[in-house]
């Protein structure tokens, strides 16, 4: 926006905006290549595709809160409520599997929505700290109360979702949901972050007292992304049990919170497309090093490192850097 | 079932992992105070200290006081080298440098995992035999790690309090540019502040490997547990570090007398997380906001 508050488009802006529409259409078409070539490419990658679709949601999730200042260390924490509540709840109450989800869905932000109110007040690695605490202790309740969990054995048998009488039982059709809803995903990040609401959150994350000062409530800005980026992993959490067939709470362990801050961080957190980027690179990485964890381990490691060493805004400002390079200053 | 003898019982345990808990969290909250990161790499120092003490005697037969020494001597060498060459550049950068260690603990816990496989491995005790204290069995191993704990945390306090270089570290504590304009210079600070604090894990890691066994993977817990003690002390501060360590460790013996050990896992991280919310500078010491 120009300063003296009035718009005016300066003339070179004009081939600017046309060329826009055709910048996106070239892009449009490698990415609805790629996002079918699963479909053809085998149950292998169609495997690895619906976990990369999975984690693009969770991990957008976690990028929400990140956005707004505050790095939760405890993201496997919604994901394991959102698992455990659908189907602790689905057979409780005898709901279907979609219900089942929207009502884990609200346990999800019930929870968040009153544990953010109370932790959103710490600040820096107190909250890192404090998320992280959270996480350990959903996972010992899990463990512990094993008549209804399962304890350490976990649930297995888990039935698939079905909707609408059409059930997701293979993994081409589960591919297909998954893409949506990690479309529909990276899609409300950019109407957010595009609208006044990610403004502000971007703002009270630069600067909480200078966003205060202004009138926007960092509290209640914060609260909102929290609750929405926790809901966003309790959907990965559903569709990751009703996927898988199976939960235990080792797969809620702090290594998956230390691997969705892997992708958001070598992804790229300032960016919309990072938590894609990283999602995308990282899922399928464990494959090239089949039979060799520690190795796979080892180059993570290293790579969280030399990322934020020299790269700090991830895979994303490398294809932020060539676009701004292709386009004429 | 004599109540005063397991009450006794208790409080020796009680007090041999407070100190194991105080060892690790002094080295955590000195490292946060010196460099404002908050050490996820710390339990991995404990578990390498626990292997080089472990190769020390089981393997070069060398007695065990001389391996505690040369695994802490080993640390504050390896950990300043990787201070210089890893962390230098996301000192005073709390999230980026966390996000850093995080990395450095999955290098250091693999390369472990690579270089001595996943099964773990134990140390022979350090001692034969029991003795009684006021009326109460101690086995004499852990009266061993009771007496070198306290010389460790002896030899610490008379190092930050007297020396020269100590009091400097305290200083670069305090605040860090006053102590530059005072002529103390942050580049040797830096990574001694950082050396001795990991070596303070390696230590602890030491001791505790006569107890328990050894193997990669023994970093998470006492990681964890520096946690909770820094949390509860306050993140920065020493003294702490020191009164909460004990205090958790006594906690946690007293409540497995009544209370089954997940349960009290799941009571005392309710405890840190109340504690956080209601006092985050730290129910005892007084810890940087």
């Amino acid at each position: 926006m120009n300063s003296d508050g009035v718009v005016t488009l300066p003339p070179a802006a004009a081939p600017a905006a046309a060329s826009r529409p055709r910048w996106i259409a070239a892009a449009m078409l490698p990415c609805a290549a790629l996002a079918a070539w699963p479909w053809f490419a085998g149950q292998f990658v169609l495997h690895l595709a619906i976990l990369a679709c999975l984690n693009v949601l969770i991990v957008n999730g976690l990028a929400i809160i990140d956005r707004s200042g505050q790095l939760s260390f405890g993201h496997s924490a919604p994901v394991a409520i959102g698992a455990y509540a659908a189907l602790l709840l689905g057979s409780a109450l005898g709901l279907g599997t979609v219900s089942a989800t929207l009502a884990a869905l609200a346990v999800v932000a019930l929870v968040a929505l009153a544990l953010g109110w109370v932790i959103l007040r710490l600040r820096g690695v107190y909250f890192v700290l404090v998320t992280f605490s959270f996480a350990e202790l959903v996972r010992l309740v899990l463990l512990d109360f094993s008549d209804l969990t399962g304890g350490a054995s976990g649930i297995a048998g888990i039935p698939p979702l079905s909707l609408l009488g059409l059930s997701f039982d293979t993994r081409e059709r589960f591919y297909g949901l998954a893409l949506v809803i990690a479309g529909l995903s990276v899609l409300m990040m950019l109407r957010i972050f595009n609208r006044p609401l990610g403004r502000a959150m971007t703002a009270v994350a630069a600067n909480p007292a200078l966003a205060e000062s202004v009138g926007l409530s960092v509290l209640r800005l914060q609260l909102v992304a929290y609750v929405i980026g926790s809901v966003m992993a309790g959907l990965g959490g559903v569709l990751t049990a009703r996927y898988i067939g199976f939960v235990s709470p080792e797969s809620f362990a702090t290594s998956a919170s230390v691997a969705f801050i892997t992708m958001l961080v070598i992804g790229g957190r300032g960016s919309l497309y990072g938590p894609v980027a990283g999602a995308l690179v990282l899922t399928p990485l464990p494959e090239l090093f089949r039979g060799a964890v520690q190795t796979q381990h080892i180059f993570y490691g290293a790579a969280l490192i030399l990322i934020l060493r020299f790269l700090p805004g991830g895979i994303a400002s490398v294809l932020q850097r060539l676009r701004q390079a292709r386009r004429p200053a | 079932m004599d109540w005063n003898l397991v009450l006794g019982q208790a409080t020796v345990n009680g007090l041999i992992i407070g100190l194991l808990y105080l060892l690790m969290a002094v080295g955590f909250t000195l490292v946060f105070g010196v460099m404002r990161m908050v050490n996820f790499a710390h339990g991995e120092f404990y578990m390498l200290g626990a292997f080089a003490a472990y190769f020390c005697t089981a393997h070069l037969g060398l007695p065990f006081l001389v391996a505690v020494v040369l695994s802490a001597l080993g640390a504050i060498v390896v950990g300043s080298a990787v201070e210089w060459l890893v962390l230098k550049p996301f000192r005073k950068d709390e999230l980026n440098g966390m996000i850093a260690t995080i990395g450095l603990a999955m290098i250091v816990q693999n390369l472990a995992l690579i270089a001595f496989g996943p099964n773990p491995a134990s140390m022979p005790s350090v001692a034969e035999g029991t003795s009684m204290l006021f009326g109460i069995a101690v086995p004499n191993s852990r009266l061993y790690v009771v007496v070198f704990a306290g010389v460790v945390l002896l030899m610490l306090y008379v190092f930050l309090r007297y020396s020269r270089a100590g009091r400097a570290l305290r200083a670069v504590v305090e605040d860090a540019e006053t102590a530059a304009m005072q002529g103390i210079r942050a580049r040797i600070y830096y990574p001694l502040g950082f050396g001795i604090g990991v070596g303070l894990a390696a230590v602890a890691g030491a001791l505790m490997a006569p107890l328990f066994s050894v193997s990669p993977f023994i970093g998470a817990t006492p990681l964890l547990k520096a946690f909770m003690v820094v949390i509860l002390g306050g993140l920065g501060s020493i003294p702490g570090a020191a009164i909460a360590g004990l205090s958790l460790g006594l906690l946690e013996s007293y409540s497995s007398l009544y209370l089954s050990s997940s349960t009290s896992d799941m009571l005392i991280f309710v405890l840190v997380i109340v504690a956080m919310i209601a006092f985050p500078r730290g129910l005892i010491g007084k810890g940087e906001a």
